[in-house]
């Protein structure tokens, strides 16, 4: 058993090992850096069977800021399993990449290494972020996480789309920090602590300033879930996610939607958690709930009206941002089974699953029909049944069909909230759920009902299939038997 | 008496100065100083807030360690946000957000 802070450690060190080696591969063809960084990250990611929190008696300072729970392990498994297939898509967007690096028939692979091993800093970040619990190792963690991501999304700098995706990320993402690092300052204001647990603790001594001004405690809460509303892409912060998805590429898309909401509600429930059972939480519930239904409602109409699927998948994010701060709003009222931690993680689990199928196709249809739009789709059943197939089931899954991940999320949210009693959420979800069954279909029918232009096919290597299968398999297993996760979080 | 209050009004006139700056001005530039404008009104407030806040006749150092980890983000993010705005520059010859508009659904 080893300390659970060396898998970041470790994380960090191959990003740097990849970073050096990058001068000096062949110019031809950096795709071996992303594989190695592929198995790097495999082996980091079966460690994770193998840490531990601290032992009895240990008080090393790290243990201050550095959580080890099952929430902090899941969702560690979670940052590596999304980093791995994020570096299998960028091999094969490379072609994409290529053509807007400027690269030379000599030379192709020039300028491209580093989008191979910049997501392993995302990486590592996601990773403390997962256990951070001090204010000042979440505000570092969400930072290194952002910062390589302004990297990363502006990365064609030789495509206009992308470097405008960049400079409005950039903008909105330093406006979100300035936004969080605010209320944190003021949270340590009010309590003189920068620890969670001790925040937590001081909120049961009626002596402390956050029960004596209750009103700057709802300032400082207010300011951060604005911060957490732009990482998770929420209602009104959620205006820079078409844009930017639609500008960024394919696979930078993939893991801002899938590894920067899950951060994002990582942190919040770390923070907001102690402040459910408290003289706030009537307020905080509702401004939480307030923004939930909004997500909900304007997520699901508006991806109606889109013809690019990237936007599409970008309206389709927001939306299920909502139905997971629908479960965070819970929080303080449900009094099922299973707890709210349990559902956020099944939730993102199979959220993970069919938004990395959805835009791993993406990737492919990009790099070889050379569309992003909706019509690109049409007939893709007769060019590949595979992706089809694979789409398909990915679909179904966002959409909430019986049998998948995406329903029996969607299902244990349904559930707290009907405990919860908070029936005109549930009304406005239900709606968007209706309004996602419409605009998810229609990729479907694009697929298998509309006739190709052209009968020009689409070639998938070995490696994206393995990784396809899996997600596809992962969807089909969570729909069918979700206790495992369930249990890792029961109390 | 200079008293906390004191502080905190200027931290969040700061702030406010700072959102307004992102919100009314145009120009990239100057858009993006008046981002760092809304750290530095945290900073200021964290100083305060760690020096009213005394522990053991000490201030609260905590927060003042904060206020170091702010400013070394701060200036990652302007590296990369800096080369950022350059790229763009070179690729449009513009800085103005007026012009950044060639994604519309």
């Amino acid at each position: 058993m080893m300390p659970a802070y060396y898998l970041e450690a470790a994380v960090v060190i191959l990003g740097l090992v990849l970073m050096v080696m990058e001068a000096f591969v062949e110019k031809a063809d950096k795709s071996l850096i992303a594989k190695m960084g592929i198995v790097g990250l495999l082996v980091v990611l079966v460690s994770l069977f193998f840490v531990s929190g601290p032992a009895e008696g240990d008080d090393a300072p790290i243990w201050s800021f550095y959580a080890v729970d099952p929430m902090a392990l899941f969702y560690k498994g979670f940052a590596l399993v999304t980093t791995i297939l994020v570096l299998i898509m960028s091999l094969d967007y490379r072609s994409v990449l290529q053509h807007y690096m400027g690269a030379d028939q000599e030379k192709p692979g020039a300028g491209i290494g580093e989008f191979h091993y910049l997501p392993l800093f995302t990486c590592a970040g996601l990773m403390w972020m997962a256990s951070a619990k001090d204010i000042v190792s979440i505000f570092v963690a969400l930072e290194l996480v952002t910062i390589s991501f302004y990297v990363l999304v502006a990365f064609m700098r030789r495509n206009v789309g992308s470097l405008e995706a960049g400079v409005k990320y950039l903008i909105l993402g330093a406006l979100s920090t300035g936004f969080f690092v605010y209320g944190l300052t003021w949270l340590f204001g009010l309590s003189g602590e920068t620890e969670l647990s001790k925040i937590a603790a001081a909120l049961g001594n009626d002596d402390s300033a956050m029960v004596r001004y209750p009103k700057a405690l709802l300032f400082s809460l207010a300011m951060i879930l604005v911060g957490l509303g732009f990482k998770i892409a929420a209602v009104p912060f959620q205006i820079w996610v078409p844009d930017v998805y639609q500008g960024a590429p394919t696979p930078i898309t993939a893991f801002l939607s899938v590894g920067s909401k899950a951060a994002g509600f990582v942190v919040g429930y770390r923070i907001m958690e102690p402040f459910f059972a408290n003289h706030v939480a009537p307020q905080l519930v509702t401004l939480i709930l307030a923004i939930s239904g909004a997500t909900i409602l304007l997520g699901n109409l508006a991806a109606v009206a889109q013809e690019n699927f990237k936007r599409l998948l970008a309206y389709s994010s927001i939306s299920h941002a909502g139905f997971l701060l629908l479960a965070l709003g819970c929080s303080s009222s449900t009094t099922s089974p299973v707890n709210v931690e349990g559902v956020m993680a099944l939730y993102l689990g199979g959220y993970l699953a069919m938004t990395l199928v959805a835009f791993h196709v993406m990737c492919l249809v990009r790099a070889q029909l050379g569309s992003e739009d909706l019509s690109a789709y049409k007939g893709l059943s007769k060019r590949s049944p595979f992706l089809a197939g694979v789409l398909l089931v990915a679909m179904i899954s966002l959409a909430g069909v019986p049998f998948t991940a995406g329903f029996i999320g969607k299902m244990y949210v349904f559930l707290m909230a009907l405990q919860s009693r908070y029936f005109v959420i549930i009304a406005l979800a239900v709606v968007g759920v209706g309004a996602g069954f419409y605009y998810y279909l229609k990729v479907v029918r694009a697929m298998y009902w509309d006739d190709a232009a052209d009968d020009q096919s689409v070639q998938i290597s070995t490696l994206s299939k393995v990784a396809m299968l899996t997600m596809v398999a992962l969807i089909v297993i969570l729909g069918i038997y979700p206790t495992p996760i369930l249990n890792l979080f029961a109390a | 008496m200079i008293t906390l209050n004191h502080y905190l009004f200027v931290s969040g006139l700061l702030f406010a100065l700072g959102l307004s700056g992102v919100i009314l001005r145009r120009s990239l530039i100057v858009i993006f100083m008046s981002l760092e404008m809304m750290l530095s009104a945290a900073n200021l407030s964290l100083v305060a807030f760690s020096r009213f806040h005394l522990v053991d006749g000490l201030p609260n150092y905590n927060g003042q360690a904060l206020v170091f980890f702010i400013i070394t983000v701060a200036a990652a993010e302007v590296a990369v946000g800096l080369a950022i705005i350059v790229a763009l520059f070179r690729a449009r010859q513009t800085t103005s957000v007026d012009d950044i508009t060639s994604m519309k659904y």
